[in-house]
């Protein structure tokens, strides 16, 4: 049958060619949509590994005053923990979760490198995002005597640097000893990939870490933000205090990734519907001048499913040839590695393209050739 | 003659409804994709309120620092005194504004929070940008000289913190504990103008803005306004002069650097310069993927409508052949396909423009970006209709010069 039906196509190769360009070019377009899809919805799954509702993250900035900065931030600290309104706080460098700052570094175990986050925070950091220790436990103050700074790590970096090893107690590129490891921490939102962080303790002199991060009981608004914001500038004059709700700035982060996916849908959905008229106009008119073809087969004794069938048979080879030489640039993605993405991705977004462009030529076929199977070899033969 | 061809291409596009619509559907979803993608780019880099002067400015964003062995990098806008030393002396450009990026801050009524972005600025900046003020004046060199506490709002921001106020010129304003006194409320810019957007702008001399720093580096940028855009090379050519003589290698916040750089170029390159960042060898997958992507875009719905011509011109070939029959010669059959596609096309292309106005009309209205002022590009619009006309051409004559040559009785058969 395959054969026979690939026999047809190739007799008719000219008027086809335009039609596997079409199906090529469609699958090339439904892959690159898969594979931005495929990426994002795969990240989203992935647990943020934080909580982030009633956070506030409270900006400071020292600005011309450069007297006792490290002081008076321990006092805007102790000031904050002072209110009944305020769960916890922490202190930490300016990259906080949802931030636009990036901070990264590199870091060698045993010969073996990696390129992580960086996250300078206090003590407090895991209370007050609530992040659940996967081993050992979160470093503490007591924890920086000696020659070693004190780190938590999360499990991607984990697995970059130890694999199967206990990194507990490990030292890192000779400054940095491992006391904890947690599961996630992925700071730019649900959309982020979740790369390898570093959690290192602040210290009370790197005055330049001056982001106060608070979580606050719930209900607590925007009377009480104006109060600390008045509070602060009294404490410490010359100083700018900025107030952001994590919940808010997560949002920001989000928009951020979605309207460009968003935009690309919509506009490929119009293509595909536009490829989709296509086809089908092409078919039907395809099937209005075999009529004679179809009348003879009839006439043989060929059911009209069977007629139904050769038809969609037909458009389905064409359609497995076109995606053969749509594949054959899909896979040099991954091949080549150029986006620094997963195999596994451009695999799931080759297989979901593919069954989406069956799926169009099924139903675009199925209309024409329902026609064709109802033509009466009479009166078809007859026009001949 | 004309007429009569336009009157046969209407019956053909009455005979089936079913295929106009696939082949009106391609060219317009074609030219409006196209419409509103130039419309976007037109208005993040084209000339706008209230950067109406761009065509003719020069921008200076960031300073870019690397060691002498090109390993490690640091860069960032630069301190007010750097741009004062190095910008605002050169003797070519028409007048030079320093100002800070976007800052924010926020401000409370009541139990409001207003989230607000800042912006210190000198007094020139009001020169080179052309804000339209509804009410009072901008701040200028004397009160900067005396460190007065004024500022220029937005009118949105008026609406939020002043809210049912007539007019708030000489009312107060306060931000983080201090009290500013209005003197101006000018009409908002768009946020995607990063070097004029703001809700709120302080002249440099009131406190927090951090205009006595020291060292090359801080939170202003630069816009250099050049008398006409032919003094952009002499601009550039002296601006680097300066920076050929700071002295190297030399120290910056504990950074060592041996070699400086700092663009000075027209919006459009800068804007693309950031967004792509240094590594070439990335730019050239992108720029390959996104060329790609864009001949896709573009293509799909060109080979769709090539396909379906050329299926269907099978149908015209007893009308082709009768006229030949007649004695039209080729010239006069190829003519009327022309004329025929060109119908077409500009249905097609009056369908985009009200699509286009639609999509753009909801963009500006959604408040996706705000104060968003996206307007169809005429130009852009005649090119679309030019490809659009090219795809048509293509698809419609070389199949009807085919059919022309065809043998009478042969076409007459069918």
């Amino acid at each position: 049958m395959i054969p026979h039906l690939f026999k047809l196509i190739w007799n008719k190769k000219k008027s086809h060619a335009l039609l596997i360009v079409e199906i090529w070019a469609s699958f090339l377009v439904l892959f690159g949509l898969a594979t931005l899809i495929v990426i994002n919805v795969g990240n989203y799954r992935e647990p943020l590994g934080f909580t982030y509702e009633n956070v506030w993250a409270i900006g400071l900035r020292n600005n011309q005053d450069t007297v006792s900065i490290a002081d008076k931030q321990q006092r805007i600290l102790q000031r904050l923990k002072a209110y009944p309104e305020v769960e916890s706080v922490s202190r930490m460098s300016g990259n906080f979760p949802f931030s636009a700052n990036q901070m990264n570094n590199g870091i060698e175990y045993n010969k073996r490198k990696a390129h992580p986050d960086f996250y300078v925070t206090d003590e407090d950091f895991a209370k007050v995002l609530d992040i659940p220790m996967t081993a050992g436990s979160w470093y503490r103050n007591v924890d920086s005597v000696g020659k070693y700074k004190p780190i938590v790590i999360n499990k991607k970096l984990k697995e970059a640097l130890f694999s199967d090893e206990n990194p507990l107690g490990k030292v890192l590129s000779d400054k940095f000893r491992v006391v904890g490891v947690v599961d996630k921490f992925k700071a730019k939102g649900e959309f982020m990939s979740d790369k390898p962080a570093i959690f290192e303790l602040v210290k009370v002199n790197e005055t330049w870490n001056d982001t106060m991060l608070m979580r606050v009981k719930p209900g607590t608004d925007a009377v009480f933000e104006a109060k600390i914001v008045k509070d602060i500038a009294s404490m410490v004059t010359g100083w700018s205090v900025e107030v952001d709700y994590l919940a808010d700035s997560r949002k920001n982060q989000h928009n951020l990734v979605l309207v460009p996916v968003i935009i690309a849908l919509v506009v490929c959905t119009f293509l595909l519907i536009n490829v989709a008229l296509g086809l089908f106009g092409v078919l039907n008119l395809s099937i209005a001048k075999r009529r004679g073809e179809i009348g003879l087969r009839r006439a043989m004794g060929a059911t009209g499913s069977g007629i139904s069938t050769q038809f969609i048979g037909e458009i389905w080879v064409l359609a497995t040839f076109a995606m053969l030489i749509g594949l054959l640039f899909a896979i040099q993605f991954p091949l080549l590695n150029v986006f620094d993405v997963k195999a596994g991705v451009y695999v799931t977004a080759i297989i979901i393209a593919v069954l989406i462009i069956y799926a169009i030529v099924t139903l675009c076929a199925l209309f024409p050739s329902r026609q064709a199977a109802l033509i009466q070899p009479a009166v078809a033969l007859h026009e001949e | 003659m004309l007429l009569n061809y336009i009157k046969i291409a209407w019956k053909v596009l009455l005979r089936h409804p079913f295929y106009t619509f696939i082949t009106l559907f391609g060219i317009s979803l074609t030219l409006t994709v196209l419409m509103v993608l130039t419309s976007f780019l037109d208005h993040l880099l084209g000339t706008h309120y209230p950067e109406v002067r761009r065509d003719r400015s020069l921008y200076i964003m960031q300073m870019d620092m690397r060691d002498s062995s090109q390993t490690s990098r640091s860069s960032g806008p630069m301190s007010f005194k750097f741009l004062t030393d190095f910008v605002k002396t050169l003797k070519t450009p028409e007048r030079v504004t320093i100002c800070t990026f976007v800052n924010s801050s926020n401000a409370y009524v009541g139990s409001q929070k207003i989230k607000l972005n800042t912006k210190f600025t000198d007094a020139d900046f009001w020169y080179v940008n052309g804000f339209e003020f509804l009410e009072g004046k901008p701040y200028n060199e004397q009160n900067i000289a005396n460190g007065d506490y004024v500022a220029v709002i937005t009118d949105d921001l008026k609406k939020q913190y002043f809210e049912g106020t007539e007019s708030a010129v000489g009312r107060e304003i306060e931000v983080e504990n201090i009290r500013y006194r209005v003197i101006g409320v000018v009409r908002s810019g768009p946020i995607t103008r990063p070097f004029s957007y703001s809700d709120i702008y302080f002249p440099y001399t009131t406190p927090k803005s951090n205009y006595q720093r020291s060292g090359m580096r801080g939170g202003y940028v630069c816009i250099i306004l050049a008398k006409n855009k032919s003094d952009f090379a002499a601009i550039q050519e002296e601006f680097q002069g300066r920076i050929d003589r700071i002295p190297l290698p030399g120290v910056e916040d504990g950074f060592k650097y041996g070699v400086v750089n700092v663009g000075c170029q027209p919006y459009a390159e800068n804007f693309i310069g950031t967004i792509l960042g240094e590594s070439s060898n990335l730019n050239a997958i992108f720029f390959g993927v996104v060329t790609f992507i864009m001949l896709m875009l573009m293509g799909l719905p060109a080979i769709n409508l090539v396909n379906i011509n050329v299926s269907r011109i099978m149908e015209r070939a007893s009308e082709i052949g009768i006229r030949k029959a007649f004695g039209a010669p080729v010239k006069t059959l190829v003519w009327q396909f022309i004329v025929e596609n060109i119908f077409i096309t500009f249905i097609g292309g009056a369908i985009a423009l009200v699509f286009a106005s639609v999509i753009i009309h909801l963009i500006n209205e959604s408040g996706w970006i705000a104060y968003a002022d996206l307007t169809i590009n005429l130009n852009v619009f005649l090119v679309s209709l030019l490809v659009c006309l090219v795809f048509g051409l293509l698809s419609g004559v070389l199949p009807a010069l085919r059919m022309s040559k065809l043998n009478i009785a042969e076409a007459l058969k069918s």
